[in-house]
C-alpha cells in the first residue's frame, strides 16, 4: 500500500491498460481463436490484447522508475475541470426535459460562469446568441430534429 | 472539365467558401482544430451530397493552415499545430515591422504549394489508383502494418506510447458485431454497443473537448496584436525573390511527407524548416526573421493536406486525422474510398480537385484584405470562446446520429483524452488505429484463409513482402540507432 501511494496517475493508467489488455486476451478465448486455416472471432482482438498488455506493462515498469513529475494541475485546475464535466452531463441530461433551447442558454451561462465571465448581461447575451445560432444551423438550417422538451 | 462544371454550381462554391471561411477560424483561433471541425460539417455533407461535403471539409482543412500562420506571424501563438514552426521567424518578421509582407508572402506561397500539390494529387492518385486494383488482402494488411510502425514512430515522442494508442485503437474497432461472422464481441450486454463505437464521438471528445478542458485549465495572457494596412502587404523586392525557391522546395517536400502517416502536416513544417536552415547561405539569420523559415514551412503545411489526400482516395486508408473524419464523411453516403472510385465515381473525384483549385484561389483574393479581421478574431478571449465551442461540440455530435449515447462517448473520451494529452499520449493514431481497425482484421483473416493458414507464403507476393521488409526495417532500425550515437528527431504536436 505504501508503494501504491508512490505511484503517479500515470502509472496507475498504465497498470490499469496491462490489465485491460489481460482481460482482452482471456475474453478472445472464450470467443474461440479457431486456427490459422480458419480463424476465429478471439484471434484478432487476442493478439490486440496481447499487443496492449506487452506495451502497457513496459510502459509500467518505466514509470516505475523514481523521477520527479511536474505536478499535473493545481486544486483550481481540477475545480474548473469538474464543473466543465459537470455542465457537459447537465446537457446530456436535461436536454430530453427541457428542449434545447432552454437547455442551450443555461448550460452557455453555466460555462460562461465556470470561465469566469464578469457581469450578468455579458453571460446573458453570449446565451442566447449561442440558442440563436444553434437554431439557424441545425433546426431552421439543416433541420436536425433537436429535442423540443417542454416547448415542443 | 465536368469536375470544373459541376464545383461551379452555387452549391459547391457556397460550400467551398463557407469550408475556407470558417478553416481559416478555426486555424486562427486555439480550441478547434480542423478535424473537429470537419466533423462537425458532416450534417451538411448529409444535407447536400458527398462532393458537397467532401468539398467543404477539405475547404476547412487547407484553411486552417492558411489561418494558422496568421496568429503565428502577428501574435506569436499558433492557431494550430501545424503553425508552430512559422512562429520562429514570422514574429520576428512582425517586430521588424515586416508582419504584412509575411502574412502577404505566406499566402501567395500556400497558394502556389495548394496548386502544385492539386497538380501532384491529380497526377498521381489515378495512377496509384490503377496500380492498387492489383492490391489483394496481403498487400493490404502489409501496407497497414507499414503505416502503423510509421505512425507510432511519427506521432510525438514516444513510439512505444504510439503503439498503444494505435492497438487500443484497433481494439475499439474490434467491439460489437463482427460482420465477419456476425458474433458479438466485447459488448459487456449493453446494446448501444452492438453496432460497435462510432468514431466520430471518439474524434470529437479527443480532439475536441479535451482541448476545450485544456484551454480552460490554462492561464490566458492576452495576446497583442499588431495592426496591419493593405499598404503594408507588398513585399520588398529582395523577400520576394529568396521566397521563390523555398516556396517552391516546401511544396514538393510538404506534398511527399503528406503521403506518410501521421501528422504529415505538422511534421512537413518541422522538416522544411531544418531544409531550410541547413541549405541557407546566411543560417545565422533563421530565428530573427529569416523570410525562409516562414515561406517554406506553410507552403510545406498546404502541400501535405493534398499530399494525405493520395492514400484515402487511392487505398481508402486515412493516414491523417481530418482525412480519416473525411473517410467517415464518404462512407455516411455509401461511398467507399479506393482503387475502384475513379472508375465507380469519377465526377466526385474531379469535381473535388477542380474545387481545391477554386478553394485555393478564394483563400488567396479574401486572406489578404481579411487579414485584420482574422488578427481580431485572434482576439477574442477564451472565457467568451470556449462556451460556444463546447455547445457546437455538443449539437454538432448528436445530430450526426441523433444519439444521446455519441454524447456520452463524446465527454468520457473529452475526459481521457485530456490526461493522455497530458502524459503525451498521441491522440491521432488512436483515432486512425478505430478507422482502420475493421480492414485490418478483414486483410488478416481474408489473408491468412488465402495462404491456408501459412503466412510464410507472404514471401511470394513482391508487393507484401516489401512493405513488410520496410517496416521491418524501420523497427531495426530505430532500435538500432541509438547505439549508433544517431537519433531521428522528428517531433510533431499533436494535429487536430
Amino acid at each position: 500500500m505504501g508503494k501504491l501511494k508512490k505511484w503517479s496517475l500515470e502509472t496507475v493508467f498504465d497498470f490499469i491498460l496491462t490489465g485491460l489488455g489481460i482481460v482482452i486476451i482471456i475474453t478472445s478465448l472464450t470467443y474461440g481463436l479457431g486456427t490459422l486455416r480458419r480463424p476465429g472471432p478471439g484471434l484478432y482482438p487476442f493478439f490486440i490484447g496481447l499487443s496492449i498488455a506487452i506495451f502497457g506493462m513496459v510502459l509500467f515498469i518505466s514509470e516505475l522508475k523514481p523521477r520527479t513529475r511536474p505536478p499535473l494541475f493545481n486544486r483550481g485546475d481540477i475545480k474548473t475541470l469538474l464543473f466543465m464535466i459537470v455542465a457537459f452531463c447537465l446537457w446530456i441530461l436535461m436536454i430530453p426535459v427541457l428542449g434545447y433551447v432552454i437547455v442551450t442558454l443555461l448550460v452557455t451561462y453555466v460555462f460562461c460562469k465556470i470561465m469566469m465571465l464578469e457581469g450578468l448581461w455579458k453571460p446573458i447575451s453570449i446565451s442566447a446568441g449561442t440558442a440563436l445560432f444553434i437554431y439557424l444551423l441545425f433546426d431552421y438550417w439543416l433541420y436536425i430534429d433537436l429535442p423540443k422538451g417542454i416547448l415542443g | 472539365m465536368n469536375g470544373f462544371i459541376n464545383s461551379l454550381t452555387l452549391v459547391n462554391l457556397v460550400a467551398c467558401f463557407i469550408g475556407a471561411m470558417v478553416g481559416t477560424v478555426v486555424g486562427v483561433l486555439p480550441g478547434l482544430g480542423p478535424t473537429v471541425t470537419m466533423a462537425l460539417m458532416l450534417p451538411f455533407t448529409l444535407k447536400y451530397g458527398p462532393a458537397t461535403g467532401l468539398i467543404m471539409m477539405t475547404g476547412v482543412w487547407y484553411g486552417a493552415m492558411y489561418g494558422g500562420s496568421t496568429t503565428s506571424i502577428l501574435v506569436n501563438i499558433p492557431g494550430e499545430a501545424a503553425s508552430v514552426v512559422t512562429c520562429i521567424d514570422g514574429y520576428q518578421m512582425s517586430k521588424k515591422g515586416r508582419a504584412g509582407a509575411a502574412l502577404a508572402l505566406v499566402a501567395i506561397g500556400s497558394f502556389i504549394a495548394g496548386t502544385l500539390g492539386i497538380m501532384g494529387l491529380q497526377f498521381f492518385a489515378p495512377l496509384l489508383g490503377n496500380a492498387a486494383l492489383s492490391f489483394g488482402p496481403s498487400e493490404y494488411l502489409a501496407f497497414m502494418i507499414l503505416a502503423f510502425v510509421l505512425l507510432s514512430n511519427l506521432s510525438g515522442e514516444f513510439p512505444l506510447k504510439g503503439a498503444l494508442m494505435i492497438s487500443l485503437g484497433l481494439f475499439v474497432s474490434a467491439i460489437g458485431i463482427n460482420p465477419m461472422d456476425s458474433y458479438p464481441r466485447f459488448t459487456i450486454g449493453w446494446d448501444e454497443l452492438m453496432m460497435g463505437i462510432d468514431f466520430l464521438p471518439i474524434a470529437m471528445g479527443f480532439f475536441g473537448v479535451s482541448e476545450i478542458m485544456n484551454i480552460a485549465v490554462e492561464k490566458y495572457v492576452p495576446p497583442e496584436v499588431k495592426k496591419v494596412h493593405l499598404r503594408n502587404l507588398f513585399p520588398t523586392r529582395e523577400e520576394g525573390r529568396r521566397s521563390v525557391f523555398p516556396i517552391l522546395r516546401g511544396s514538393i517536400l510538404g506534398f511527399f511527407v503528406g503521403l506518410l502517416p501521421g501528422p504529415c502536416t505538422v511534421i512537413s513544417t518541422f522538416v522544411s524548416y531544418s531544409l531550410e536552415k541547413r541549405i541557407s547561405k546566411t543560417p545565422q539569420e533563421f530565428g530573427k526573421g529569416a523570410v525562409e523559415g516562414v515561406v517554406a514551412p506553410e507552403a510545406a503545411n498546404n502541400s501535405a493536406v493534398m499530399g494525405a489526400m493520395i492514400p484515402l482516395l487511392t487505398l481508402g486508408i486515412p493516414f491523417a486525422a481530418p482525412s480519416a473524419v473525411m473517410l467517415a464523411g464518404l462512407r455516411m453516403h455509401n461511398i467507399e474510398p479506393g482503387p475502384t472510385l475513379f472508375s465507380t465515381r469519377p465526377d466526385i473525384f474531379w469535381t473535388f480537385i477542380a474545387a481545391m483549385y477554386i478553394g485555393n484561389l478564394m483563400l488567396l483574393i479574401l486572406n489578404l484584405p481579411l487579414v485584420g479581421l482574422f488578427g481580431r478574431i485572434a482576439l477574442i478571449r477564451p472565457p467568451v470562446i470556449i462556451p460556444v465551442i463546447s455547445l457546437i461540440c455538443l449539437f454538432g455530435i448528436y445530430s450526426v446520429r441523433n444519439s444521446i449515447f455519441d454524447v456520452w462517448v463524446m465527454i468520457i473520451s473529452g475526459v481521457i483524452g485530456y490526461f493522455l494529452r497530458k502524459w503525451k499520449f498521441p491522440i491521432a493514431p488512436f483515432i486512425i488505429g478505430i478507422v482502420l481497425g475493421p480492414t485490418t482484421e478483414n486483410s488478416v483473416r481474408q489473408t491468412l484463409m488465402l495462404f491456408k493458414g501459412n503466412p510464410f507464403l507472404i514471401v511470394g507476393r513482391p508487393v507484401a513482402m516489401t512493405l513488410l521488409a520496410l517496416a521491418i526495417a524501420f523497427i531495426g532500425y530505430k532500435l538500432l540507432s541509438p547505439f549508433w550515437g544517431k537519433k531521428i528527431s522528428l517531433k510533431g504536436e499533436e494535429q487536430g
